[in-house]
């Protein structure tokens, strides 16, 4: 109980982390590990605080890039199909125009290279994107021709193209060079002459046209839009692939007719997004698949960028969450820790003090039935003296003389400790006046003067000049003061140091300091110096009463007693008392 | 009337018997009574014959605040001390108020009882 006013005005930051508990106040604790308390505090709030933050992150980061990635299917199947209606267009309308001709016109006609060469600068004008125009008979050989190069009497029988197309109506071919080395498309109708003569209408595009038509589809730079052939031969040069003819080692897609655009399996953002659909005209299936790639990553840049600036965010506050978790705990853990610290000081104060006024209440009993037959010894001892000292016999025992006088020292001994026990019990009753602190130490003080000379003692008192008169019991005061006092004189040596300091440093209370230079209290030793009947003097010198009893004393007066002391430099009490004791319901 | 000096009113017997030698040894003049009926009785017998009583509280007839109290009806200018072993603080209080002289825990030492008698005595003169 000593020293424990002091810990708590030390409310030490993180004063749980460092906490041992005393083994006496071990028993009054609430709880006994405060770091793992804190440990789980700051889980459980960090848990219960970021889980629903971390989670709205996660499932809104997955919400956006589904919805992204939706958008990026459609916004790619809308230019693969708005392009593959274009490609269709282009291919079928041409092809629409060879029908044309060939029904309109007459074999004979046709034949005429004159009239041919005619019809094919029509059609550049009309349609554009014709190189030139043939006419083949059923054995493969050129029967007219017009156009740029001169093919005249070429025979194409062993040609793929020509086997195709003279098995059906319509033909259009991949693109390819030929006996011109420049890439081209055949596109071919069959029809048949008065004769009943199978023939071929045949023209040859430029694939730049086509090449044209694609490329206005492409929105951006990191669109790539080209066809390729149906085993993966690029038919248009591609910005990822290469250059025409290039193969891609694409898996060619599965055939449909529809348009049909395919994920990414990786998850990378630099995975590419492909919107696919085979080129297929109402008369004729053509070689051609269009393909349009778009990289996620590029796409979906502002939407990547906006969702790593929000991880940011939410790293940060995750942060500065866990700081005040952190912070908050710990202070609350703390206060927590220094709360029940004083909880525990307080009952380890209220049992000692209930031990004390048990331990009173069973020594005064005792004091009460010793001090009968101590007072029979006393008589008879004394009378033994007496019998000596009055009747001159054997007065010169010396002996007996001595013998007897340790019996009555020794129930003066007895005597003195059962009226100290008495005092315990005595000690429940207060008689409150007006009592001067400066004149009752001055006059203790001397009381001692003998004492003070004799040791060479030098005493000092200071007492500060507002010091009020205070309301108190005058007689326990007294005794509270003689008590450190002869305390203080015992321990102090030859030319030592007593100070006795009164300070009035807060309204309503009075401290009064006792600084001795004697041989101080061990650290052991001062938790136990209030218990009854602990002394550390040598034989006779004691009843280990006086500082329970002061202590029982300056409780009785509503004060509070501590001490501070170092081994071999000295002690100081302080005793602090109210300026006015209230009145006990009780007393 | 036989004018003695203290009156020992106490049911310790030996404890009575003790005292009362020692203080003839000094020369003092003693009686003592076992309990306070008979202490009272000596008393209302002889009007100021003692110079001071000495009496305790645990009696075995009655209690020691009682026969404070008689006494002092009987003789109210007797100086009364208290010697007991027992006694509380309110016995202390109820026999001051009472006319007790003083309240003194046994055990005492004749040399206090010699002091106390001089001062009774000298009162007295």
């Amino acid at each position: 109980m000593i020293g424990k006013p002091q810990i708590l005005h030390k409310q030490e930051w993180l004063a749980f982390l460092f906490h041992r508990h005393d083994a006496h106040l071990a028993s009054f604790h609430t709880f006994s590990n405060y770091r793992s308390i804190w440990i789980i505090s700051i889980i459980i709030l960090a848990v219960t605080s970021l889980s629903p933050l971390v989670m709205a992150t996660l499932i809104n980061q997955r919400l956006i890039r589904q919805s992204v990635d939706a958008e990026l299917v459609l916004q790619t199947e809308r230019v693969t199909s708005n392009a593959k209606r274009s490609v269709r267009f282009f291919l079928e309308e041409r092809l629409n125009a060879l029908r044309f001709i060939v029904n309109e016109l007459p074999y004979y006609a046709l034949i005429d290279n004159e009239h041919l060469a005619e019809i094919l600068s029509n059609l550049k004008l009309g349609f554009g994107g014709f190189t030139d125009l043939s006419i083949i008979d059923a054995d493969g050989s050129q029967v007219a021709y017009a156009g740029p190069f001169n093919l005249e009497g070429k025979n194409y029988k062993t040609q793929p193209w020509f086997t195709k197309s003279l098995q059906r109506d319509n033909f259009i071919s991949e693109v390819f060079t030929g006996y011109r080395d420049v890439p081209h498309i055949i596109i071919a109708v069959r029809s048949m002459n008065a004769l009943g003569r199978l023939f071929i209408l045949r023209a040859t595009l430029d694939t730049q046209r086509l090449m044209d038509t694609l490329l206005s589809y492409k929105t951006n730079v990191h669109t790539d839009i080209f066809l390729m052939n149906h085993t993966g031969l690029l038919q248009t040069p591609s910005k990822n692939y290469g250059k025409i003819f290039t193969p891609t080692r694409l898996d060619v897609p599965e055939f449909s007719t529809t348009t049909n655009v395919i994920m990414p399996e990786n998850k990378s953002d630099h995975a590419f997004i492909t919107g696919y659909s085979y080129i297929i005209t109402e008369a004729v299936t053509t070689p051609f698949i269009l393909l349009v790639n778009k990289e996620k990553s590029v796409v979906m840049g502002t939407w990547l960028n906006l969702g790593k600036t929000f991880n940011w965010i939410i790293g940060i506050s995750c942060l500065v969450m866990m700081i005040i978790i952190t912070l908050v705990s710990t202070f609350m853990v703390n206060k927590l820790y220094l709360a029940d610290k004083t909880k525990a000081e307080t009952m380890l104060r209220m049992e000692q003090s209930q031990q004390l006024a048990c331990i009173g209440q069973l020594s005064a009993g005792i004091a009460h039935e010793i001090n009968n037959p101590l007072a029979l010894i006393n008589e008879t001892a004394g009378y033994l003296k007496d019998l000596y000292h009055f009747t001159e016999e054997e007065q010169n025992d010396e002996e007996v003389m001595e013998n007897l006088d340790a019996i009555l020292e020794a129930v003066s001994r007895c005597g003195t400790i059962t009226s100290q026990l008495l005092g315990f019990v005595r000690q429940f009753d207060v008689q409150i006046s007006r009592v001067d602190v400066e004149k009752l130490i001055t006059g203790i003080l001397r009381f001692h003067k003998k004492e003070t000379e004799y040791k060479g003692i030098h005493v000092t008192t200071a007492i500060s000049p507002d010091t009020p008169a205070i309301e108190t019991d005058r007689g326990k005061l007294q005794q509270i003061l003689l008590n450190l006092i002869n305390n203080a004189f015992q321990a102090i040596e030859a030319n030592g140091c007593l100070d006795i300091t009164v300070s009035h440093l807060r309204p309503d209370n009075i401290t009064i300091e006792i600084k001795d230079t004697g041989c101080g209290i061990p650290a052991e030793n001062l938790k136990r110096i209030h218990e009854p009947f602990f002394s550390t003097k040598k034989e006779k010198m004691g009843t280990g009463l006086g500082l329970s009893i002061t202590y029982g004393l300056v409780k009785k007066l509503q004060g509070n007693i501590r001490v501070e002391s170092s081994e071999g430099v000295g002690t100081i009490f302080f005793v602090t008392l109210p300026v006015k004791m209230q009145k006990e319901e009780s007393a | 009337m036989k004018q003695i000096d203290i009156l020992i009113i106490d049911d310790e017997i030996k404890f009575a018997d003790m005292l009362s030698r020692r203080l003839s040894l000094r020369a003092i003049t003693c009686r003592a009574c076992y309990d306070g009926q008979s202490g009272i009785q000596w008393v209302k017998k002889n009007p100021g014959a003692a110079a001071l009583i000495l009496l305790d509280l645990k009696l075995p007839d009655m209690y020691g605040t009682q026969v404070l109290a008689h006494i002092k009806q009987i003789d109210p200018g007797i100086p009364v001390f208290i010697i007991t072993g027992h006694g509380t603080r309110e016995d202390e209080k109820e026999c001051l108020a009472l006319g007790a002289v003083e309240f003194i825990h046994k055990p005492v030492s004749i040399e206090k009882i010699t002091t106390l008698l001089n001062h009774a005595r000298g009162e007295v003169q």
